[in-house]
């Protein structure tokens, strides 16, 4: 029973993560039809970018939150503004998919070059303390990153909600023509979309470094739960992708026990594969998302 | 009536056409005796197997063009087949004992079919999630394969018996090359069959605008499911072919996403619409991967220099090398002056044909 416990509560702090990781794949392709293989790899990249700033200064990793974040918003806009637009519409959605896998490529190679293949962990102070959470144990580092995720979620949530550019982003999301009528540029709109997208990467990647061993290609395992995310979840739905992660990251964990870690990862793609056969739009998207 | 100079310009330009033709065949001829006669001018075992590794690669990149190429559906994705085909020659070599090459045909029709219910789910959408499927039936299979180490050897690989035991080692690279060579013959055969047909007519409709094309009545679905199979069935080829000669296999090689990205990458930048295109770019990209491979050995820098190719054809020359080449040569040559976009030729011929149906 406290083993069921203890993956149940672990599998909601892993969803929690896979929401925050797939919010960010939803908002390009809500704003630009896009769809960002290198998500993944921005993560990792931001992994090791927290893993040598507390490696060189000797504070807390989290703190590299502070330069990250508004790095990764920059090269969010920069990549939407320089590369993404450059594409002819009418392959827009085919073609930079190769795109962002090809700056998936460069960033794992690159990271290989400056940090070479070898292993990394990120230590903290609190690394091997756990707190007692209805009759589990709960290590802390796990509980810390589901609250980034969380505080992450809720100011992307805010940003959406309660501001004008939030708006005007769901605006652009809804109906690109319409939101130009009315006066919205939705080009700056998009690619500050595509920069806040990027910058939930920077806190997932931190957060994922939190309880995770680091090497260059670990991109490869995130990037098909999330593609199955988004997929399932129905592409461009912030609630579907946040409810699909929850579900799949809980499924994920409880499976671990009768299946091993391996075999409990193939439950995104059952999962995948059974939703295009069933409902290929995904569960909360519109009959559009069929289309890209 | 059609005056002196019409019918001289009509003339010249069938003149120009039919030299453009000639050259294009002696350029085929050319390309052809050149890759028939490499394995005899070398007895070097290192350039007869990296010629084995460049068909290869020529042999998958035209395998995903019969997908990619006729429907616009880009599969990142085809490591799959490769690596299904591999393995299955393998497993059935080594667990069941069938004779090899009996074994390669089982395993690409094993492919095959394997391709069916895989192809039934992704090809119901479009687009970018197709690639997302593609991608995530090659983790799956990475997954699977490594943890089923009973039958697949998982990661410490499985070894095949040499298909040619009495064989020397650069006569068996020379064999392959040939087999490989074969294979390759037949593949552009079908390919260019398709690409004439009623068939391929209706998956290049789906290229160009997959609801206009169903509205016309191409039924697209069963055509996107058997290019896709088709596609599959080559590449499993290619790849059981791969197993026979290299001999030995390893799940995180076969099912590599890198490998996928390489078709992907050799077809676009040598033309996903012509016929040699993807050979093109194998023989180029190939060259550059040996190549680096041999300067620098395994580095991380082939990731960061494939990454880098991949983003210049994405951005600059989606259509392939040739037509981005032609299109800079055009730029220096003369402009395109008149608004109708039609010749002096195609004029006098519809004139002609407009008199001869007159009463």
């Amino acid at each position: 029973m406290s083993l069921f416990v203890q993956s149940l509560i672990l599998g909601i702090l892993l969803g929690g993560l896979y929401a925050l990781l797939a919010s960010g794949l939803t908002l390009y392709f809500g704003v630009m039809r896009v769809v960002q293989i290198a998500h993944s790899a921005f993560l990792i990249l931001a992994a090791y970018l927290a893993w040598f700033f507390a490696t060189r200064t000797g504070l807390d990793a989290l703190l590299s939150l502070v330069i990250t974040v508004p790095l990764f918003f920059v090269v969010g806009v920069g990549l939407q503004r320089l590369l993404i637009t450059r594409l002819k519409p009418a392959t827009l959605t085919m073609m930079s998919v190769l795109l962002t896998f090809a700056i998936a490529l460069i960033i794992e190679g690159m990271l290989g070059f400056v940090f070479t293949g070898v292993q990394r962990r990120i230590h903290f102070s609190y690394g091997s303390a756990s707190v007692p959470l209805f009759g589990a144990e709960v290590p802390v580092v796990k509980l810390v990153a589901f609250a980034l995720a969380v505080l992450a979620l809720g100011a992307l949530w805010l940003i959406l909600k309660k501001t004008g550019f939030g708006q005007a982003l769901r605006a652009t999301i809804q109906n690109k023509e319409a939101a130009q009528l009315v006066g919205i540029n939705t080009d700056r709109v998009a690619s500050y979309g595509f920069g806040l997208g990027l910058a939930t990467a920077a806190v997932g990647g931190t957060a994922l470094a939190m309880d995770a061993t680091i090497y260059p290609s670990l991109h490869w395992h995130w990037i098909g739960p999330l593609m199955a995310i988004i997929v399932v979840g129905g592409l461009g739905s912030v609630p579907g992708a946040a409810i699909a992660a929850m579900v799949l990251g809980i499924s994920q964990s409880l499976l671990q026990i009768p299946l091993g870690t391996t075999w409990a990862q193939t439950v995104f793609y059952v999962a995948l594969f059974v939703t295009l056969m069933v409902r290929p739009q995904g569960f909360f998207g519109g009959r559009l998302a069929q289309r890209f | 009536m059609r005056n002196a100079s019409e019918t001289l310009e009509l003339e010249r330009a069938l003149t120009g056409a039919r030299w453009l033709t000639a050259a294009r065949v002696i350029a085929l001829l050319a390309l052809a005796a050149v890759l028939v006669v490499f394995p005899q001018t070398t007895k070097v075992g290192y350039l007869l197997s990296t010629g084995v590794v460049i068909l290869n690669y020529a042999v998958t990149a035209t395998g995903w063009n019969f997908m990619g190429g006729f429907t616009g559906y880009i599969s990142l994705g085809h490591a799959a087949y490769f690596g299904l085909g591999a393995y299955g020659t393998g497993i059935l070599v080594v667990k069941a004992g069938i004779s090899p090459f009996l074994a390669l045909a089982l395993a690409a029709l094993i492919v095959a079919v394997i391709a069916v219910p895989i192809g039934i789910a992704a090809l119901r959408v479009r687009g970018a999630s197709f690639v997302i499927v593609t991608i995530a039936f090659v983790l799956i299979l990475l997954l699977m394969f490594q943890s089923m180490g009973s039958i697949t050897g998982g990661s410490g690989g499985l070894s095949l018996p040499r298909p040619f035991p009495d064989l020397i080692r650069t006569d068996h690279h020379r064999t392959f090359y040939y087999i490989y060579l074969g294979l390759l013959a037949v593949m552009l055969l079908a390919w260019w069959a398709i690409d004439r047909s009623r068939f391929g007519m209706g998956l290049k409709a789906v290229r160009e605008d997959e609801d206009k094309a169903r509205s016309l009545g191409v039924p697209t679905t069963g055509a996107k499911l058997v290019a896709f199979i088709l596609s599959a069935f080559f590449t499993g080829l290619g790849g059981g072919l791969y197993a026979l000669w290299f001999g030995d296999l390893d799940p995180v090689f076969q099912f590599s996403i890198m490998m996928g990205a390489y078709m992907v990458l050799m077809a676009l930048l040598g033309g996903v619409r012509s016929l040699f295109g993807p050979l093109l770019g194998a023989l180029v990209v190939g060259m550059a991967i040996e190549f680096f491979k041999a300067q620098y050995g395994d580095t991380q820098f082939h990731l960061v220099a494939t990454g880098l190719l991949l983003a210049v054809v994405v951005l600059f020359m989606p259509e392939g090398v040739i037509p981005a080449v032609k299109g800079l040569f055009a730029r220096f040559g003369p402009q395109a002056s008149s608004i109708r976009e039609i010749s002096a030729a195609d004029l006098a011929a519809e004139r002609d044909a407009e008199e001869a149906s007159k009463p």
